[in-house]
């Protein structure tokens, strides 16, 4: 069903990666809210309601999301957080938005590098009863993952070095100073099995970094004369169950769910037509080839023949990550976040050095978990309503 | 039925970045036994201990200002449990107002005979002064426990 | 735009206790979710979202333990996020289900979780972790220390005495002997509250919430399904969140905001969910309250935010009776959370329990006639504050 009233990206901050010593997360986050303000022309007092999302594993921190209160300018403000994944922030600012009982809202996520192992922060995510022994961190899950897919679809051995060579060609173009060199399919396929299937060369180190974003409602765009807002047209998000054994993990029924639900909403039936570009979740690239089917905009059959045409590419018809996805910047926990503002920011045509140009309608798809566990798709659009075509 | 149980603890450390401000604090306390603020630009009001920004208004802070030693209490507890990973009871502590601040500072409360509870809060009641004592020069690390209050 | 009305069709909450060596943490919020289903007549199949209701991740010792609790609550597919507020997150857990309803996107939410606070042997050393690491983690601080230092202020402010935090024990404990759900049932009187052990000046032990183990869930619906389905319900017709400082420094001095004697942000809070229910008279219009109070010196400032009294009149009126059971305005007639912590859901048992009183369904401990109820969560370091208005 619709929601009840319409919600716009209006502005938006990433900092990615974060390399600077000389700024405590609070001093990050305050700087980042104010750039995503700045970016919607906005201060603080326009803004009624806050959500964020981080992880306290991650942050070292016990209620961690207690360090935005003052920072992102939460003082006799209302704030919501949503520590399951910083993409769920952004679902919740939409439907407070939609609910009529606020006009504006603040989003945020963070995730900073200062624990001795992100590894170790991940595997505290394993139950005690059963898989905590086990060394399950994001990374394994998704080897896990992985190896069920190429099970399945055999040629995603052979594709997996190939979508990781153009999302990192696209890093390159959209983020030179920060992205690392671009590689070859056979430098990719020849590194090293860090988690086997996956390739040192297919995945990013992880990095500091936050991401904020300014949404608003179908009012107050009116009311204020907003410029190019990136509306939310379609809206879905869902889990798959917690532990891996109770998962057909070559498939993404969660994904499928969710992208089910903001296609209908968005009246988007042939995703490939409607589309001008997807930001995906390449947690490593066998997690896009997984994604393509369920988000349907392309079959295990036709892998082959789409990745060879072209059509994906940054000069293609469906741009996938032409931010160069997660394989270029990896701040973990706000990546999903930042797959939104990077769709918006496109939508916008706020995105810089990778600005598809005429982008009128994107999707953003943001997976938190073991195994993309967590699962949520954005359709945004140039357009506030009508079928996308 | 027999009930199983196992016990787990969480093993990280973390290397928290204390961001400029923070850091030109501490080196101010462990090298010069000082104590500053900073003043928000749009209130003028001494934030102790120094933030980059006021959160009540979001604007930058713009200055250094030095604060102390001599202060009032604005608020304290006397400790009297032991808790695991917190100092041995029974201890003091708790906020003082530092004489040219306008934010209180946390702080432990030394000198003060807590074995009477009534007593001792008796001593540590808000309003009281107090003045900032520090550790010798080669004891001081820069940072929280470098300094404490005793009455003045 | 106005607000659409969003029911409450189903409650189930545990009976707390120190330990539940019997159930594992997912088996605990499935318990409480079964309640709720089998209240609500509902199958898993009517649940369209869920919305997980979890505080910080080392009190239970598992990271993102909401993953974990993803099969307790049947939502394998479905639409589900995990909200924390620190001890605010249950009743900040109903808000975020409220909206999915509010918004249009479903007509049936669930919002659940459990805790095992007996089980985290460190919950101060957790609770320690919540503060900066550059400033106010150094200090030995902790909930009970942090609310200590609130009781001090709040008595130099107003002239409470211990004797006058004990009756909040003295009522509170009274309370919950009525109520089969409550972990700490025993009356008590002034003398011994006055006698338990000092933990941290001015709070003894018996001023002190318990540990517990249990867990809460509950079921919103859309006005128009619970027509449509001849349901019946109740009503949240207000909701507010508001948030103050981080830094406990800052809530005194000079020129400050908020006063760490009183409860700044949960009186603004207050004053939203007012607002959105119409009330303009909370002592005329309130019959009920469940407020969140895990230290007895507490419940004074949260009556005063709530505006049920005035500033420094709770303490006299606690003494008089007004907000005993058979009083004008019954606080926490469950017992509240100083009878009852599991942190995780204790801010959601408070909605539960004012949403049973106003449909005259709390047994024991039921207010006469109570059509109009309100309920508050307090999380971090004093410093989230949620609020709801709750009516038949």
């Amino acid at each position: 069903m619709a929601l009840n009233r319409k919600t716009a990206v209006i502005g938006s901050a990433i900092f990615a990666p974060v390399t600077r010593q000389d700024r405590a997360l609070e001093e990050i986050l305050y700087e980042l809210a104010q750039a995503a303000l700045k970016d919607a022309g906005l201060t603080i007092d326009d803004i009624d309601g806050i959500v964020v999302a981080s992880n306290d594993q991650f942050d070292g921190r016990a209620i961690s999301i207690m360090a935005a209160s003052g920072s992102v300018g939460g003082v006799d403000r209302d704030i919501l957080s949503t520590p399951s994944a910083g993409e769920h922030a952004f679902v919740m600012g939409v439907l407070r938005i939609a609910s009529g009982q606020y006009d504006t809202h603040l989003i945020v996520s963070w995730s900073p590098t200062e624990a001795s192992s992100l590894s170790e922060a991940q595997r505290l995510g394993a139950d005690p009863y059963f898989h905590r022994a086990l060394p399950l961190d994001e990374l394994s899950s998704n080897a896990l993952q992985a190896a069920a897919l190429a099970v399945a679809a055999p040629q995603a051995h052979q594709l997996a070095p190939r979508i990781a060579a153009r999302n990192r060609a696209n890093g390159a173009h959209a983020y030179p100073d920060a992205a690392k060199a671009p590689a070859g399919e056979a430098e990719i396929a020849s590194s090293e099995a860090i988690r086997w299937p996956v390739r040192k060369g297919m995945v990013s180190e992880p990095i500091t970094g936050a991401v904020a974003l300014v949404i608003a409602s179908e009012d107050f765009v009116d009311k204020h004369g907003i410029e190019n807002p990136a509306w939310v047209r379609g809206m879905g998000w869902a889990t798959e169950a917690g532990f891996l054994g109770d998962r057909e993990l070559s498939k993404a029924p969660a994904l499928e769910e969710a992208a089910r639900r903001a296609y209908e909403e968005a009246g988007i039936s042939d995703p490939r037509q409607s589309l001008d570009l997807v930001e995906l979740t390449d947690v490593t690239p066998y997690q896009e080839l997984l994604s393509y089917e369920a988000l349907g905009l392309s079959k295990p059959e036709a892998w082959e023949a789409d990745l060879g045409s072209g059509i994906f590419d940054r000069t293609g018809k469906v741009p996938i990550n032409p931010s160069g996805g997660i394989v270029t910047l990896n701040p973990v926990f706000c990546t999903g976040l930042i797959r939104i503002a990077e769709a918006a920011g496109q939508v916008r045509g706020k995105a810089g050095r990778h600005q598809i140009k005429g982008a009128r309608t994107a999707l953003a798809h943001a997976a938190s978990g073991f195994a993309m566990m967590y699962q949520t798709v954005l359709v945004l659009g140039a357009e506030r309503e009508g079928v996308q075509a | 039925m027999e009930l199983l149980k196992r016990q787990e603890d969480w093993k990280i450390t973390y290397t928290h970045a204390l961001g400029e401000v923070a850091s030109w604090f501490f080196v101010q306390i462990r090298d010069n036994a000082k104590i500053f603020g900073r003043r928000c630009g749009d209130t003028g009001r001494v934030l102790v201990p120094p933030r980059a920004f006021s959160d009540q208004t979001l604007e930058p802070t713009t200055e250094w200002v030095e604060v102390g030693p001599g202060g009032k209490i604005e608020t304290f507890t006397i400790v009297y449990e032991p808790f695991n990973n917190l100092p041995e009871p029974p201890y003091a502590f708790g906020y003082v107002l530092l004489d040219g601040a306008d934010t209180a500072l946390g702080g432990y409360f030394r000198g003060v005979d807590l074995a009477d509870p009534a007593a001792a809060a008796e001593k540590l009641k808000i309003g009281t002064r107090v003045v900032t004592k520090f550790a010798d020069k080669d004891k001081r690390k820069g940072d929280m426990l470098d300094f404490w209050f005793e009455l003045a | 735009m106005s607000a659409p009305r969003v029911g409450i069709i189903g409650i189930g909450q545990s009976e707390f206790r120190s330990r539940r060596d019997d159930s594992s943490y997912p088996d605990l919020v499935r318990e409480a979710v079964a309640k709720a289903m089998t209240e609500a007549q509902l199958d898993f199949d009517d649940i369209e979202a869920i919305v997980y209701s979890l505080s910080p991740d080392a009190m239970v010792g598992i990271g993102n333990a909401e993953r974990l609790g993803v099969d307790a609550v049947g939502g394998r597919g479905k639409r589900f996020l995990r909200i924390n507020t620190g001890g605010a997150t249950g009743i900040s857990s109903v808000a975020a289900a409220y909206y999915h309803v509010a918004a249009g996107a479903c007509d049936v939410v669930m919002t659940a979780g459990a805790d095992k606070v007996g089980e985290c042997g460190d919950s101060q050393t957790v609770l320690n972790k919540i503060w900066d690491p550059q400033y106010e983690r150094p200090l030995p601080l902790g909930t009970i220390t942090m609310l200590a230092m609130s009781g001090i202020r709040y008595a130099e402010k107003y002239g409470m005495t211990q004797e006058d935090m004990a009756q909040v024990v003295v009522k509170n404990r009274k309370h919950a002997s009525l109520n089969p759900h409550a972990h700490l049932r025993k009356e008590v009187t002034v003398d011994e509250v006055m006698a338990s052990r000092m933990i941290s000046w001015p709070i003894k032990l018996m001023d002190c919430c318990p540990q517990s183990s249990g867990g809460g869930a509950m079921i919103l619906a859309s006005e128009r399904y619970i027509k449509e389905n001849r349901l019946d319900a109740v009503w949240i017709t207000g909701v507010g969140h508001c948030s103050e400082t981080y830094y406990i420094g800052d809530r005194m001095g000079n020129g400050y905001m908020a006063d760490h004697a009183d409860a700044f942000a949960l009186k603004r809070s207050f004053e939203r969910a007012y607002k959105m229910a119409g009330i303009t008279d909370p002592r005329k219009q309130v019959d009920v309250a469940e407020l969140y109070a895990p230290f007895s010196n507490t419940e004074y400032h949260a009556i005063e935010a709530a505006g049920l009294a005035g500033l420094g009149e709770a303490v006299a009126q606690v003494n008089e009776g007004r907000f005993s059971i058979g009083g004008e305005i019954p606080v926490n007639p469950s017992g509240g959370v100083l009878c009852t912590n599991a942190i995780a859901v204790t801010a959601m048992i408070r909605v539960a329990e004012v949403a049973l009183q106003v449909s005259g369904r709390a047994g024991g401990h039921q207010v006469k006639g109570a059509k109009l109820g309100i309920a508050s969560g307090n999380g971090g370091d004093h410093q989230f504050f949620g609020t709801m208005v709750v009516e038949a």
